[in-house]
């Protein structure tokens, strides 16, 4: 009951018109990062990182929540009109909704995808208000051996499920997992990797790594390039579209069935729950479910509204999900997530299993900021915004990335008021591009970053516990799970690939 | 002669640059102690671990990427000149590397390192729309817009001054506050 209550406080909590202005620009800003080609919801969060020092931490993750719902949606925009998604997570609905769009149904398609994304996103945030109370009650349950073996877990997992590139993956987190062990060790008093230097006793703080690995390596790559507009409006044909347009008909939707509305919300949202998985295999995972069980399989790649309306659902939902693992357990699954627990630790805050109860009041308008985001600000923004998105989003490039440029070396300075933490970025910055070009995920380098302490902090304590004996591993019941756990799912994904068969555009690469 | 050689790429160099800071840790981390004493790990165990997993990752990486350039070289053709041949066959120089980056990367990493020496010497103010208009340039063309560039500098150099000082009350450095 008093869960219950502290989660309409939350609803309650966005009626402040500070925090309410917060949601609102977080979602448009999510909107137009989303959108924008190159750009993503992640590098959004990052930028707000640093101004999350002057903001109230209730505010800062109702922003953070906007901006991630509101980022997932808005992919769809350019892969519906120009074929290029805005975001990974709506390369499924390019090979739909481009079809249409040369049909002269892009509004159409545009409308299925926020209506799939308005059911996805409310459904995920109302699972997670649902679940992540529960989840943290299993969470007090696990002890320090299973707390090592879970985090190994989400880290092989989040090697794992980079397809095609496990050895990259395994090198991008174990260099994330160095990176994290300059500074004084996790158990003794002990300063490690400094290098006769005193700025590194500290150690290295999360914030420059997430604006280079983000912000910083994103200018470096459009550099690269020299287009003059972010999105060449020549793509487009110059149709007039009415706000009608983007109301999907009715039958239509009867047609897409509540069922697979439903189906492709649980797909998101338990895929969300993986580490690492993200939107991009969320909506994978739903749109092959969605193609394997319907009437009319041989649709898919031409332009079929099912399709947009299972990946969008999906991919929207995978946000509720993914917040489970790093509000209960502390294990973020994905960077998003990865930075709002960046934003909690900044202001003094450790979750884990007693932090759904203890600091329900804080997190509870994040809830809601992710549930009235997906319900009320998709449609209204697509209604609102749509016939003007492409406008919005085709902004020059040198006023776009210079801007980028400001607030993120800006907003490096403002953790220490020191140039040393811009530096810093500079050099992630630089790092992430090489990755990036050689195609090691930097999703890999923030997790293994964030993951690293607490791997050997539990390591550690564990064989400290149990006099060096490794056998406690495999002796603890909740460790064993999980080791359990991580061998099935390197028997499915590994060992037993998952077939990519049958999909369309899956054949290209 | 069927002389078949090949031309390692950045496939191959990076696991190596990566391979020499592992090891430049991995001496670090055995400056740090034994890895276990008294049946205990110590501050040494772990990055030792990391780093011979990581070593042995990156061996990985780069006998994959040895494989792969030798299987794709053609013969009586190094890649070097296979290279060449395509450059020339393109107008663009936009290719062209140095050290894996290319001239625009170069160009904002140079800027960027330049901000940050400015930043502290000159001020907010000067440094940033000096870097901004640079970077408006860089992105946009040196002949194209050249006074919306300029308006665009001064506009976003307020708006992050406004952003950060004003609204979330970070005290900038200043020329006048030096």
């Amino acid at each position: 009951m008093d869960s219950l209550s502290g989660l309409l406080g939350g609803f309650t909590a966005l009626a402040n018109p500070e925090t309410l202005l917060y949601m609102i620009g977080g979602f448009l800003i999510g909107t137009f990062f989303g959108a924008v080609p190159g750009l993503t919801s992640v590098l959004a969060i990052a930028l707000l990182l640093p101004l999350t020092y002057s903001l109230d931490v209730t505010t800062a993750l109702v922003a953070c929540a906007s901006i991630f719902m509101a980022g997932m949606c808005s992919g769809s925009i350019t892969a519906t009109t120009i074929n290029i998604p805005g975001a990974p997570a709506s390369m499924m609905t390019a090979l739909e909704g481009y079809p249409m769009q040369q049909r002269g149904e892009g509004a159409k398609a545009l409308g299925h995808a926020a209506l799939g994304s308005m059911i996805g996103g409310s459904i995920g945030a109302l699972l997670l208000m649902v679940v992540a109370p529960l989840a943290a009650d299993v969470a007090l349950l696990i002890r320090t051996p299973g707390k090592f073996s879970l985090i190994a877990f989400a880290l092989i997992v989040i090697i794992i499920s980079q397809r095609g590139s496990v050895t990259k993956g395994m090198i991008a987190t174990l260099l994330g997992v160095m990176i994290a062990t300059i500074g004084i060790d996790v158990v003794q008093p002990v300063a490690r990797f400094t290098f006769g230097t005193s700025v590194l006793v500290q150690g290295i703080d999360m914030m420059p790594l997430i604006i280079g690995a983000f912000a910083i390596s994103e200018l470096l790559i459009q550099a690269d390039s020299r287009r003059a507009r972010t999105v060449d409006l020549s793509q487009v044909q110059a149709a007039r579209v009415r706000r009608r347009d983007f109301i999907p008909p009715l039958s239509e939707v009867r047609e897409i069935g509540l069922l697979r509305y439903l189906k492709s919300a649980v797909i998101g949202y338990a895929v969300g729950i993986l580490p690492g998985a993200g939107g991009s295999m969320a909506a994978f995972v739903s749109y092959a479910e969605s193609m394997r069980s319907s009437k009319h399989p041989e649709r898919y790649g031409k332009g079929n509204p099912e399709g947009i309306a299972a990946a969008e659902c999906a991919n929207n939902s995978m946000c509720g999900g993914a917040f489970v693992p790093m509000l209960t357990f502390g294990i973020p699954g994905d960077p998003t997530t990865a930075i709002v627990l960046g934003v909690l630790i900044i202001n003094g805050l450790q979750p884990g299993p007693q932090f759904m109860t203890q600091q329900l009041d804080l997190v509870a308008p994040m809830f809601a900021s992710l549930f009235i985001s997906a319900l009320v600000l998709i449609p209204l923004t697509l209604y609102l915004l749509g016939p003007y998105f492409l406008k919005i989003v085709s902004i020059r490039r040198d006023v776009l990335y210079s801007s980028i440029a400001v607030v993120a070396l800006v907003g490096s300075y403002v953790a220490t008021y020191s140039t040393f933490q811009m530096a810093l970025a500079l050099v992630f910055g630089v790092l992430a591009y090489f990755m990036r070009k050689q195609k090691y995920p930097t999703v890999c380098l923030l997790l293994g970053f964030v993951l690293g302490p607490s791997l050997e902090e539990y390591c550690r304590r564990t064989l400290s516990i149990s006099d060096g004996n490794p056998l406690v591993f495999f002796t603890s019941p909740d460790s064993l799970f999980f080791i359990a756990l991580t061998a099935v799912f390197f028997y499915f994904m590994v060992i037993r690939k998952p077939k990519d068969r049958g999909i369309p555009g899956q054949a290209q690469g | 002669m069927n002389s078949r050689r090949f031309r390692l790429g950045g496939g191959f160099y990076f696991p190596a640059g990566l391979a020499v800071i592992t090891l430049i840790y991995l001496v670090d981390a055995f400056r740090l102690g034994p890895p276990m004493r008294d049946g205990n790990m110590t501050a040494s165990f772990f990055p030792i671990a990391t780093a011979l997993i990581m070593l042995v990752a990156l061996a990985f990486a780069m006998w994959h990427s040895l494989r792969g350039s030798f299987a794709t070289s053609a013969p009586n053709d190094t890649a070097d000149e296979a290279e060449a041949k395509t450059n020339s066959a393109s107008p663009a120089l936009a290719d062209r590397r140095y050290l894996g980056l290319s001239p625009g990367a170069i160009g904002v990493i140079g800027l960027t390192a330049g901000y940050l020496i400015a930043f502290d010497a000159i001020g907010y103010f000067f440094a940033t729309a000096l870097y901004v208009l640079l970077l408006c340039l860089l992105f946009g063309g040196i002949r194209e817009k050249l006074p919306s560039k300029i308006i665009a500098t001064a506009v976003i150099t307020l708006a992050g001054y406004l952003l950060f000082e004003i609204v979330f009350q970070v005290r900038l450095p200043t020329l006048w506050s030096q």
